[in-house]
């Protein structure tokens, strides 16, 4: 008797059926697809995107050169020079990341101690040419610059949890 | 006069693919050579007004029989030159199979009380189903002929899976109606309703 | 309008053959732009179907809800190199796609859009069908074949025993329906089925419906039954060794057999180009009474309807194994068709109501 229902069952295509309804009642669903450019997905403060070296509010850069986040770099993405500068204080005259080489692992704004070098909320850069995935001083101090009220907000929601 | 060069083309396309099939040097070739010979001769019957042979024709031979061939021929690894050998010896016999058809065909061309007209064929009624009046004829005069040829197509499909039917021992096989007769809900997964574990207290910092 | 009388009255003078052959080129060259058109957009109708159905998008950046996406799909396919790989037959490797698309299109021949028009109005356009479209299986084989490729004579040989194995039973079905309709016009098969809905073959042969459409899915190598290109088995099977505007044409041969099928299975069995609500007197006397006509739209509706269920198909079932496919064809199918033939030829015989009276 099951032996003939199931024959029965299966010639009238029964659990096709049951998976075309699935299907077709999807069809129908709400799609949770992003729209991408136009909309974003929420990211969390502690988001770890592009880097950037960000400044005191009087416009004096943080960075001292101490090295520690080259030290710490587990990629060696990080490439300092240092000298002094008039004033006697030690400043970088050179602070490149290789992008391909960085994983962002947020080791190095860990390591910083004035938190001057940051992984910002940033995704959308991309590269056209060879040798554009080096970001230099310039760039990461523009990035901070432009960022900084965006930064700022996220490192104040984070505060309590560290 | 567009008839005379259709016929013309579609005949010089049969002779020609024919000779193809038996002088290719690649299996696959010949096969493919017999095929156009197939669809060039269900031409030259649609010049006849004969669709409807014309048309079984090629979904017999062409769709089904020659896949079938070139199905095996192009899994064969054939070696031309070994089926080249025995040329000279079997010729003869080839001659005499071949003269033999020959007579035939001559004897039905020239033999007047078999009733074949030459020539462009009859302008037919408007509504002349060629596919009715073969029904009828063969189903009304040469019923018997053709039940028989049907019951000894039939003998030839079963000694065809006789021979290759055996059973050997020791060789697993997959029943596939069990196999799709499978389900989940049924004896495959056990879903186990258990209760969860009791919340470990709250740990005070 | 002088102009127009003299067009009309030089159209008037010339032959009659000539006449007929102008009209056929111009029917003959319309129905290949509307056909190119349908495949360019049922390829964006797949991707959007089989998308929503597996809750998301699908394309919609190319033009607005992505409506240009077939045409930059198709001019990045055109300008792409025809690779010929070393070895391959060159000949055989050229004609292959030539093939596939020309028996493709050529079974549009005897398709009746709407009463009467057609190209040919052939007494046999089914047996001429069933012969066109057995041809349609050499273009696969010899792709696979002449690529000089492993896995693309695997998907051709794949294909050619599936194709045998699911012709017979696609033969059968039809034979089902000639016999309903006494006639293998196309045209007079669509006019046996007059009446309402529930004059359609549909009903009287549904189980050879169901099998004629499941074998035209497996006929045109569509999921569940694609094993012929079995992209996770043997990569893309029989057109693995195409590219740019060969690979186009299979495609496009892919795309218009699926329209064919439907076309078919709608003339067959749902009534071509009739209204499902023939014959309704109080629909026809409201201001819905359109809803009765016999157009060419619900044609175009029915087929539409059977692709979307080759999307849905898709979307839904996962590929059968081989052994499977060949199980359901020989062991399954076949029997059905038989057992419901002997059924309809007592049915038929014996002038059975409500359908054979």
């Amino acid at each position: 008797m099951h032996a003939l229902g199931r024959w029965v069952r299966s010639l009238l295509l029964v659990e096709l059926f049951e998976g075309l309804a699935l299907t077709g009642r999807l069809f129908f669903a709400h799609k949770f697809t992003i729209r991408y450019p136009e909309e974003h997905t929420p990211k969390s403060p502690r988001y770890r995107g592009l880097h950037a070296l960000r400044r005191y509010a009087n416009g004096e850069e943080r960075c001292i050169a101490c090295k520690l986040c080259e030290a710490v770099c587990p990629a060696l993405a990080i490439t300092i020079d240092s000298e002094m500068r008039e004033d006697g204080t030690r400043r970088t005259t050179r602070y490149d990341i290789d992008l391909f080489k960085c994983v962002y692992c947020g080791l190095c704004e860990e390591a910083c101690p004035v938190d001057s070098i940051v992984l910002t909320a940033i995704t959308d850069f991309h590269f056209e040419k060879r040798g554009e995935q080096i970001y230099t001083k310039e760039m990461l101090l523009a990035f901070g610059d432009n960022y900084e009220a965006q930064i700022a907000a996220d490192r104040a929601a984070d505060a309590p949890y560290r | 006069m567009i008839q005379q060069i259709v016929f013309i083309v579609l005949a010089a396309l049969t002779v020609g693919s024919a000779l193809g099939v038996i002088t290719a040097r690649h299996t696959v070739h010949a096969a493919l050579f017999l095929v156009m010979t197939f669809v060039a001769s269900a031409g030259l019957w649609l010049l006849l007004h004969a669709e409807f042979l014309a048309l079984v024709l090629v979904l017999v031979y062409v769709g089904a029989v020659m896949v079938l061939f070139l199905f095996i021929v192009m899994m064969l690894d054939t070696d031309s030159q070994s089926l080249r050998q025995g040329l000279v010896r079997y010729a003869p016999l080839g001659v005499v199979v071949a003269l033999i058809v020959f007579a035939e065909i001559g004897y039905v061309v020239y033999n007047r009380e078999l009733g074949v007209s030459f020539g462009t064929p009859l302008p037919q009624a408007a509504g002349f189903s060629n596919t009715r009046a073969l029904g009828e004829t063969i189903y009304t005069v040469y019923a018997f002929p053709f039940e028989i040829a049907a019951v000894v197509l039939l003998v030839g499909i079963v000694a065809a899976i006789m021979l290759t039917l055996r059973r050997r021992p020791g060789v697993r096989h997959q029943n596939i109606s069990k196999q799709v007769r499978v389900s989940a809900k049924r004896g495959r997964l056990r879903i186990v309703n258990m209760p969860s574990e009791p919340r470990p207290p709250e740990k005070n910092p | 309008m002088g102009m127009l009388h003299s067009l009309v009255s030089w159209w008037n003078a010339l032959p009659a053959d000539l006449q007929l052959t102008i009209r056929s080129i111009v029917f003959i060259v319309i129905l290949i732009i509307c056909l190119v058109l349908a495949v360019a957009y049922m390829t964006y109708a797949e991707r959007r179907v089989i998308g929503f159905m597996q809750v998301r998008m699908g394309p919609n950046r190319v033009g607005p809800w992505g409506l240009l996406q077939p045409f930059a799909d198709v001019f990045k396919l055109v300008f792409k190199e025809v690779v010929l790989p070393t070895n391959a037959n060159r000949f055989l490797f050229l004609v292959a796609p030539v093939i596939s698309i020309t028996t493709a299109l050529a079974a549009w021949a005897v398709i009746p859009f709407s009463n009467g028009v057609l190209l040919s109005n052939a007494n046999a356009g089914l047996l001429y069908l069933l012969a066109v479209s057995s041809f349609g299986v050499y273009g696969i084989i010899l792709a696979g074949w002449a690529s000089n490729s492993r896995y693309a004579f695997l998907g051709a040989m794949r294909s050619a025993a599936q194709m045998v194995a699911y012709e017979i039973a696609m033969g059968f079905a039809l034979v089902g329906v000639l016999l309903a309709g006494r006639s293998l016009n196309l045209n007079e098969i669509v006019l046996g089925q007059s009446g309402n809905i529930g004059h359609w073959y549909a009903w009287p042969l549904l189980p050879l419906f169901f099998v004629y459409f499941i074998s035209g899915v497996a006929e045109t190598n569509r999921l569940p039954f694609d094993v012929a290109e079995g992209e996770s088995e043997i990569v893309a099977g029989f057109h693995v060794e195409y590219s740019g505007t060969a690979f186009a044409a299979f495609f496009l041969a892919e795309y218009a057999n699926m329209i064919l099928v439907s076309a078919l299975a709608t003339v067959m069995f749902c009534g071509g180009w009739l209204s499902p609500f023939q014959g309704w007197q109080a629909l026809a006397a409201s201001p819905l009474g359109f809803l009765t006509a016999t157009s060419f739209i619900w044609f175009a509706l029915k087929i539409c309807f059977f692709l979307y269920c080759f999307l849905w198909f898709r979307a839904t079932f996962p590929r059968y194994r081989y052994d499977q496919i060949m199980r359901l064809g020989w062991k399954v199918f076949i029997p059905i068709t038989i057992v419901w033939l002997v059924l309809e030829s007592i049915a038929v015989v014996f002038r059975i109501p409500p359908w054979f009276a």
